[in-house]
């Protein structure tokens, strides 16, 4: 080891607005190490990682390689100092092969100019033979398993001249075969002295691969532990810790009886054998972590996706949902993680977005009725306080909060029994995450049955009457109110067998 | 600031005004100008001449306008109104058949280059622009054979009618494209298939989502264009009194033009009849002007392509400026 750091990040500190995603944290990677960044979604990891990688400027602190103060202001300007991201998404031309992907943007020529293919090649198959990968150059990528694709990905980002590789969930698509060739690419890194950033959820890897972990809990440094030294309950307890605020609402309804039931519901490739229930007057959490299968879970109970097996009742029946307007006509309606891609039609008006589901309570045939639309635009926004300048607004200029409520107000015109939450709360303002609690709350007051996904292991915990946790397409475990603890679902959420 | 743009309810008119501005203004510059360049423009007996040589790009340019809403294209249009045409006058001048019934028959044709159209792209997820290219070349070359490469005459003057009939001494032909410009506006503005065609465009996923049936209603706008070329092509056929292997040729790009022209979005779900009208007249204009100027039908299709993507240009900086916001 050297005697200056490879990398130094100190007092890197980021707001966006007057949101602080990232206060005074401090970095820190030798050559040949490997140091794990463990947090919960939103805790400001990827954030840290985009300021690494010339993505996001921050507002302060610095970054220094070797000592030596750097201005890293641009996605190329990391890349000539030696730092590669390695995303989660694949981001390789599948009809390509394997060398032309590792050679994009720098690619070879010949003493004419042309394309040196043969060259790419031999020198890609070096880089492959070097990892100890199975792997040809001339393969084409699309030909390859997600898992292998992963790792081109890897190949094709320290192929040259990397000093700082950022790996962020790297085994999420692995296979366990593959998680250990990924082990053997990281260990030929450290030999030749890469500095290794590890994002990874899943603790064991952690405990395998990684020198020192550094946890960071809404944009704080919490811990900075030596592996070796670290355990399991620990870290869990640093990563969760945080004081729980006091915006929700919470009123004690009177719970009646099952609603919708699921059976050993599978799906080809998100989840498998999931079975549980949910009942009127109650909120159902769903917790885990970003890839557990959740919100696939959910959009196939709402038809958008196709099961592969087990059955869905409602009301002790069983029924048939192929599409979403069959689960919209049994009264189970979806309200999406994803507002702008599938809950909005962003360059309509909030009136259309708000009439789109009961359409046929306002055309009959030819001619609208635009008194009782509005009206039913007028209550809504009066009911949840929505913030708008008319009906007439587009959905794309309203702030993620008001967003939300006319999305619900879409729902809830329809008078739904089952109400499934996707993240009912990302991205919304402090403010208007209360008032969607009220709403919550208020529903399940009235009797409808809520299951509602979070990875907000507070929201859960504070709104919800019992809980599933998923990890990794099965469901972990099933808690009830009074054993809610973070650390609980946490534990339930990194497991990767089912107890 | 997009919002300012949305209209408070209040006077139509002053709201028409107010949304087709930019092309309000262009399209009067225009009128000023080729009638001070050309003083045989603004006569009465031109001017009805412009809205009847453009009423049947004004009824095709109703159909493109549901394919750019649900954010796709449809250029079978012109080979289309050809099939449906020389159809017409063969089975007139070559049959008994009563005329409505030989109406209904290329109406029905229409209708079913639409359907595979809307099969292909709503259900068999065939992208819209390959789809309609392949039709197009397979209703052209069904034109050419029924034709056998010559113009079929049509002597008949119950099927000429349609076509040559005045009412108060104007076009019958304006009179139904202004039928169809009013039934579009009701079923964009007035029904549930409309709604659905501006939300399959805005979002497709929040659409099928939001209990949509996105493949039916992604069909029947195609079903729809087919038989207003139908009517395109019946009206040709009839005024003309004959029909040839051509007929139709380059139409999908006068309607395209109007469209987009018009405001419509070519990534869907923003656009209105009332737009598209501007736009037809603009293109009615130009061609017009042209005409009587004595420049040549070449350089009236140079324009044309500058035209267009000039009214692309400025759809995707509205979109980038509005993004960034």
């Amino acid at each position: 080891m050297s005697q200056t750091k490879l990398l130094e990040m100190t007092g890197i500190t980021k707001a966006f607005a007057s949101n602080i995603v990232l206060n005074g944290v401090d970095l820190s990677l030798d050559e040949g190490e490997v140091v794990a960044i463990l947090g919960e979604n939103g805790a400001g990891k990827s954030t840290l990682i985009k300021i690494l990688g010339g993505i996001y400027s921050m507002d302060s602190g610095t970054i220094r390689i070797h000592g030596e103060g750097k201005n890293i202001n641009s996605a190329a300007v990391a890349a000539a100092n030696g730092i590669r991201i390695i995303h989660q998404e694949i981001i390789l031309v599948p009809g390509r092969t394997i060398a032309a992907n590792v050679f994009l943007g720098r690619e070879l020529r010949d003493h004419l100019g042309f394309m040196d293919a043969k060259r790419m090649e031999e020198e890609t198959q070096k880089v492959i033979d070097d990892f100890g990968l199975n792997l040809k150059a001339d393969q084409l990528v699309g030909d390859l398993s997600i898992g292998m694709q992963q790792l081109v990905e890897i190949i094709k980002a320290v192929s040259a001249d990397a000093k700082i590789v950022v790996m962020d969930e790297p085994t999420s698509s692995l296979s366990q075969g593959e998680v250990e060739t990924l082990f053997g690419i990281i260990h030929q890194l450290q030999k030749k002295k890469v500095g290794i950033i590890y994002i990874s959820h899943r603790l064991e890897e952690l405990f395998a691969i990684t020198d020192r972990i550094v946890v960071l809990r809404d944009g704080k440094m919490i811990g900075n532990v030596v592996t070796k030294e670290a355990d399991r309950d620990k870290l869990i307890s640093m990563m969760v810790g945080r004081e729980l605020s006091s915006y929700y609402t919470r009123n004690r309804h009177e719970i009646k009886g099952v609603s919708l039931e699921v059976k050993q519901l599978s799906h080809e490739t998100y989840f498998k054998d999931v079975s549980f229930y949910a009942r009127y007057g109650e909120i159902v959490g769903f917790a885990g972590l970003i890839g557990a299968g959740r919100t696939e879970l959910m959009k196939t109970i709402f038809g958008a996706f196709q099961k592969s097996a087990g059955e869905v009742f409602l009301d002790g029946k069983p029924v048939s949902i192929r599409k979403p307007q069959d689960a919209i006509d049994l009264g189970i309606v979806y309200v999406s993680e994803d507002r702008r891609g599938e809950g909005l039609i962003l360059n309509n008006d909030v009136k259309f977005n708000m009439g789109l589901v009961c359409l046929s309570d306002f055309i009959h045939g030819i001619g609208v009725n635009q008194t009782a639309w509005d009206d039913m635009v007028e209550s809504y926004r009066k009911k949840f306080s929505i913030k708008i300048t008319s009906p007439h607004q587009l959905a794309s200029n309203l702030s993620g909060g008001n967003q939300q409520k006319v999305v619900l107000s879409k729902w809830l015109a329809k008078k739904p029994k089952v109400i499934i939450l996707d993240e009912p709360t990302r991205g919304i303002d402090v403010g208007s995450k209360a008032e969607i609690y009220g709403i919550i709350d208020e529903l399940a007051g009235q009797g409808v049955s809520i299951i509602m996904v979070s990875s907000e292991l507070p929201e859960i915990i504070n709104m919800c009457n019992r809980c599933y946790v998923m990890c990794e397409g099965r469901l972990t475990g099933e808690l009830e109110e009074h054993d809610f603890t973070q650390e609980a679902m946490m534990d339930f959420a990194t497991r990767r067998e089912v107890q | 600031m997009e919002s300012k743009k949305a209209l408070s309810a209040g006077n139509p008119v002053t709201a028409y005004i107010k949304r087709n501005i930019g092309i309000l203004v262009g399209l009067i510059l225009l009128v000023v100008v080729v009638s001070i360049s050309e003083p045989r423009f603004f006569t009465a007996s031109n001017l009805i001449n412009l809205l009847r040589s453009n009423a049947v790009n004004a009824i095709i340019s109703c159909g493109l306008l549901l394919a750019i809403l649900m954010g796709e294209i449809d250029i079978s249009v012109g080979s289309t109104v050809g099939l449906t045409g020389v159809i017409g006058a063969w089975l007139i001048a070559n049959t008994n058949l009563p005329v409505p019934v030989t109406v209904l028959a290329a109406l029905g044709v229409g209708a079913l280059i639409g359907v595979i159209n809307g099969v292909s792209i709503s259900y068999l997820k065939v992208p819209a622009f390959v789809a309609t290219l392949a039709t197009q070349s397979l209703g052209r070359g069904l034109t050419e054979i029924i034709s056998g490469g010559v113009t079929i005459r049509v002597r008949n003057d119950a099927y000429t009618s349609l076509g040559n009939a005045t009412i108060g001494g104007i076009s019958i032909i304006i009179f139904y494209a202004a039928a169809i410009l009013l039934i579009t506006w009701v079923l964009l503005n007035k029904t549930k298939f409309g709604y659905y065609t501006y939300a399959l465009g805005g979002n497709k996923t929040a659409a099928q989502y939001s209990g949509v049936n996105v493949k039916k209603y992604n069909m029947l706008p195609y079903i729809l264009i087919g038989v207003l070329c139908g009517i395109g092509g019946v009206i040709w056929s009839a005024r003309l009194g004959s029909a040839a292997a051509t007929l139709g040729e380059g139409f999908e790009m006068d309607a395209i033009a109007a469209v987009v022209i018009g405001g419509t979005s070519m990534s869907g779900g923003v656009g209105t009849v009332g737009g598209t009208f501007i736009g037809i007249l603009i293109i009615g204009v130009i061609t017009n002007g042209l005409n009587l100027m004595g420049i040549n039908s070449f350089w009236q299709n140079v324009l044309k392509g500058v035209i267009i993507l000039a009214a692309v240009i400025i759809d995707v900086a509205r979109k980038n400026r509005s993004k960034q916001q």
